[in-house]
C-alpha cells in the first residue's frame, strides 16, 4: 500500500513539473501571427466536372476546391504552420470531422492532432471509400457503404495524406496530421491566425496542395500580434 | 511441415493445401476449428508467432541475383516496376519501393506476410504477365521473397498480423441470395457492374496508386482473379482490399461480419470455376425457323462452346492487351440457313468518335473461302493472296455484313444483293449478344458453301472500339474446326428397324438352309 501511495505522490509530482513546464512557456511570453495567405496572378476558374452518377445525392457538377481564390486574392486552404517549435496539441473537446456530404470532403483541408480520434461521415447513402495516399502512416483503403454513416480513424505520425473516393473520382481532400498546436488553416479570405506563439523568432511555412511550400522568418513578441502575409503563384 | 519451427524446414504448400493454412491463418485466433488436428494447429501457430522466422528464410543477397536474372525485365533493377519490359504491360508490374501490395492476407495499411509473397512467386498472378515461378527452387523463391522486401524494407519492419476473416459459411442458395442483396448494397456494381462484368459507372476513372487506370475485376471470369478464384480467396479480398487499387477493404463494411462469405459466395456463383474451351464447334441440326432475337429462350436450349482470344502482336498496330478475351458460340443450321449465336463481354455500347479514339465494337467469324483439301488453312490474320477467307461480320454501327479477305489489310466488303447474311445484336451489362444467319448454301461465288458432315473451320476476331481498338488492333482467335450435324429427322426411326428387319431375314434364310441341308 505505501508503495502506492509513493507512486501517486511521484506521479503528481511529475505531473506539476510538466505543466508547470507548459505553463513557464506561455509566462515567457506569447503571442499571435495573424496573416493573410494571397493568390498572386490571375485566378483561373476552377475545373468543374460533370457528375455522372448518384446524382441524387452528389449533384449536377462538382467544382475542384485544389485551387479556391476568394475577394482580394485570398487563397483557401493553405496550411500556415510554425516549424520546429514543440509543445503538446491539446485534445479536441470534440473529434475532428471529415464530412462527404454531397460527395465532397468537408472541410477540404483537416487539421488533425496526431494520434486523435477522427470521424469520416457519410450521409450520402452511396457507397464512398477512404483511400489515403500516407507514407508515414499506414495507406489504407476503407470501403464506407451507404449504411455505414460514420467510421473512425486514426493517424499517429505527421504528415500531409491525400484522401480520395475511387468511387467519385472528382472527390479530394487533405488530412494534416500534426504534433504542435501552432497550425491554421486560411479561410475564405485567406485569412488565419495562431495563437499562443511563443515569443522569439521563428520560421513559419505555408503549404498549399497546388501552390506549393513557402517560408518566412518571423519574431513574435509577447502579448501582441504579428502580421504575415504570403504570396504564392503557380 | 509440424515441426517446421526450423526456418529453413519450411517448404511451401501446392495452393489447394497453402489455402487451407491460410483459412485457418485467417481464423485461428477468433475460432476454435475442430476438424483440424493438433498437428495442423502447431503449424499455425508456428505460421502466427514465428514470423521472425519466416522472415530468415530468404537470404536477400542470393536473392537479388536471382531477382536481377528473372524479375528484373519487368519490375527493374530497383524495383520501382520500371524495367524495360514493364511499359507494354498493363497491369503493370509492381513497384516493390512502397511496400504496397494487392494480394495479401493482412489488414488495409499493412504489408504482406512473407508467405503472401512467396504464393504470388510461386503461383503467379492469373489475368496477368505474371508467371508462376515454379521454375525456381523454393530456395531461390524464398530468397527472391527476402531481397523484394529488402526495397521498402520500412514497410516490412513489423511483422503483420492477418485479418480475421469470420467462419466460414458454406455456399447454399440462402447465402448466395444474401450475398446477391449484399452486393448491390455495398454497391460492388459502381466499378464492377450490375452482373459483374466489369462495366460499372466508375471503371473509365479507376486509376491505381501510380495514377495509371486500371480495370475492375470481371467477376463473371474467376479465372483471371489475381489472388485466385475460390471462395475463401474472393472472401480474403473482399476482407483486405487491394491495395494500391481503388479496391477497398470492407471486413468492416457489411452489415454483419458473415457477410463477407455471402458476397464471396454469390460472386462465385456468377460463373463456373473454368471457362472450359472447346476445340469444335458443332453446328446442330434444327427444323423450322431459327429465332433472330439473341435473347430468345430457343438459344439458350442449344450448347454453347467457348473461345479464348489473344491481343494480335503480329502486325502494327499491335495489341498488347485486348479488351476482349473470350468469346461464346452457339451454332444451329435449318435446311436452308445456318445461324451463329455469339455472346462477348464489352464494358461500353461504343458510339463511333475517332477524334476521341473511339470505334464502333465488332465482331467476325472467319472461313477459308475455299473448301481445303486435308488440313491446310489460310493464313490466321485474314488469309493471303492465294488462300483467302470468307467474313461474316457484325459492328455496332454498321450492323451485319460479309467480307472477302486476302490479308488483314485487304478486306472486300460485300455490297448490295451479294449480302445475303442478316442479324441482330443486343447490348445489355457489358454484354453483347447478336445472331447472325445466313443461307446454308453459296448463292454467289464470293460465298462459301457449307456441306454438312464435312470438318471445316472457324477463327474468331474481336474490336472493342470504346478501347480503342479498330483495324489490325483487335483480338482473335485460332483455327477450330466447325461441322455441322446431320439432320437427326427421321433416321433414329428408320435405319436401326431396317436393320433389324434384314437381320431377321438372313436369320431366317440360314436357318432355313440349314434345316434343308439337314
Amino acid at each position: 500500500m505505501r508503495t502506492v501511495w509513493t507512486g501517486l505522490a511521484l506521479l503528481a509530482m511529475t505531473m506539476t513539473l510538466v505543466s508547470g513546464s507548459i505553463t513557464s512557456v506561455v509566462a515567457q511570453g506569447a503571442g499571435s501571427i495573424v496573416g493573410e495567405v494571397k493568390f498572386e496572378g490571375a485566378a483561373p476558374a476552377p475545373k468543374v466536372t460533370k457528375v455522372n452518377k448518384d446524382k441524387e445525392a452528389c449533384g449536377e457538377e462538382k467544382k475542384s476546391e485544389d485551387l479556391v481564390v476568394g475577394p482580394n486574392k485570398g487563397l483557401k486552404n493553405a496550411v500556415v504552420s510554425v516549424v520546429g517549435v514543440k509543445a503538446p496539441v491539446p485534445k479536441p473537446a470534440t473529434k475532428p470531422t471529415l464530412d462527404q456530404k454531397t460527395c465532397q470532403f468537408q472541410p477540404h483541408v483537416l487539421l488533425l492532432p496526431a494520434g486523435s480520434e477522427m470521424e469520416i461521415q457519410n450521409p450520402d447513402g452511396v457507397l464512398h471509400n477512404i483511400h489515403t495516399f500516407s507514407t508515414a502512416n499506414p495507406a489504407i483503403n476503407k470501403a464506407q457503404p451507404k449504411f455505414k454513416k460514420v467510421m473512425t480513424e486514426k493517424f499517429d505520425k505527421p504528415e500531409v495524406i491525400k484522401v480520395q473516393c475511387d468511387a467519385h473520382s472528382w472527390m479530394l481532400g487533405w488530412i494534416v496530421v500534426h504534433d504542435h498546436p501552432f497550425i491554421a488553416v486560411s479561410d475564405a479570405e485567406g485569412s488565419f491566425k495562431i495563437d499562443n506563439v511563443p515569443a522569439g523568432k521563428h520560421k513559419v511555412e505555408v503549404w498549399h496542395e497546388t501552390l506549393g511550400k513557402m517560408t518566412k522568418e518571423v519574431e513574435v513578441k509577447a502579448g501582441a500580434p504579428t502580421k504575415v502575409t504570403f504570396e504564392l503563384k503557380k | 511441415m509440424e515441426d517446421s519451427h526450423q526456418p529453413s524446414a519450411i517448404s511451401y504448400q501446392p495452393r489447394s493445401l497453402a489455402l487451407i493454412s491460410l483459412r485457418f491463418t485467417l481464423h485461428a485466433s477468433r475460432f476454435t476449428p475442430l476438424r483440424f488436428t493438433l498437428h495442423a494447429s502447431l503449424f499455425t501457430f508456428l505460421v502466427l508467432f514465428t514470423p521472425q522466422a519466416w522472415a530468415q528464410t530468404g537470404d536477400a543477397s542470393a536473392g537479388k541475383v536471382v531477382y536481377e536474372k528473372k524479375c528484373a525485365l519487368c519490375h527493374g533493377e530497383k524495383g520501382d516496376g520500371n524495367g524495360p519490359g514493364a511499359a507494354s504491360f498493363d497491369p503493370r508490374p509492381r513497384d516493390f519501393t512502397q511496400g504496397k501490395y494487392k494480394i495479401r492476407t493482412t489488414p488495409s495499411g499493412k504489408p504482406p506476410s512473407d508467405q503472401d509473397l512467396f504464393r504470388v512467386i510461386s503461383d503467379g498472378m492469373p489475368g496477368t504477365s505474371m508467371p508462376p515461378w515454379t521454375v525456381l527452387s523454393e530456395k531461390d523463391r524464398w530468397n527472391v521473397v527476402a531481397y523484394v522486401k529488402s526495397f521498402a524494407a520500412d514497410s516490412f519492419k513489423e511483422a503483420p498480423k492477418p485479418v480475421e476473416l469470420p467462419k466460414e459459411v458454406a455456399s447454399s442458395e440462402a447465402s448466395i441470395k444474401r450475398g446477391k442483396e449484399m452486393f448491390e448494397a455495398i454497391e460492388c456494381n459502381k466499378c464492377h457492374g450490375n452482373a459483374g462484368r466489369a462495366d460499372g459507372p466508375s471503371r473509365p476513372e479507376l486509376k491505381d496508386d501510380w495514377g495509371n487506370a486500371v480495370r475492375p475485376a470481371n467477376l463473371t471470369k474467376p479465372w483471371t482473379f489475381r489472388g485466385g478464384g475460390s471462395a475463401k480467396e474472393i472472401a480474403a479480398r473482399l476482407g483486405t482490399g487491394l491495395m494500391g487499387t481503388p479496391m477497398p477493404t470492407f471486413i468492416d463494411s457489411v452489415e454483419k461480419p458473415e457477410d463477407i462469405w455471402h458476397v464471396a459466395n454469390y460472386v462465385k456463383s456468377l460463373a463456373p470455376e473454368k471457362p472450359n474451351f472447346a476445340t469444335l464447334l458443332s453446328v446442330r441440326a434444327v427444323e423450322g425457323a431459327i429465332p433472330d432475337d439473341p435473347n430468345a429462350p430457343f438459344w439458350n436450349q442449344q450448347p454453347a462452346a467457348n473461345f479464348p482470344l489473344a491481343g494480335q502482336v503480329i502486325a502494327d498496330p499491335r495489341n498488347f492487351n485486348p479488351s476482349i478475351d473470350l468469346v461464346t458460340v452457339r451454332a444451329v443450321h435449318s435446311a436452308s440457313e445456318i445461324a451463329f449465336h455469339l455472346t462477348w463481354d464489352d464494358p461500353t455500347n461504343s458510339k463511333a468518335d475517332p477524334k476521341a479514339k473511339l470505334f464502333a465494337d465488332q465482331i467476325a467469324l472467319q472461313f477459308p473461302a475455299r473448301l481445303a483439301d486435308g488440313n491446310e488453312r489460310p493464313y490466321v490474320l485474314m488469309g493471303d493472296g492465294s488462300n483467302p477467307v470468307y467474313l461474316l461480320r457484325w459492328s455496332s454501327d454498321g450492323g451485319v455484313g460479309e467480307a472477302n479477305a486476302g490479308g488483314i489489310t485487304k478486306i472486300t466488303p460485300q455490297t448490295g444483293e451479294a449480302v445475303q447474311a442478316k442479324g441482330n445484336g443486343v447490348f445489355a451489362d457489358g454484354q453483347y449478344r447478336l445472331v447472325i444467319k445466313r443461307p446454308l448454301n453459296a448463292t454467289d461465288p464470293n460465298d462459301l458453301a457449307f456441306p454438312v458432315g464435312e470438318f471445316l473451320a472457324v477463327a474468331f476476331m474481336a474490336w472493342d472500339g470504346g478501347a480503342g481498338e479498330t483495324g489490325a488492333k483487335m483480338s482473335f482467335s485460332s483455327w477450330y474446326y466447325l461441322r455441322l450435324e446431320e439432320s437427326a429427322s427421321k433416321r433414329p426411326y428408320v435405319i436401326p428397324p431396317l436393320v433389324i428387319l434384314l437381320t431377321v431375314v438372313v436369320e431366317l434364310l440360314v436357318v432355313r438352309v440349314a434345316r434343308r441341308r439337314g
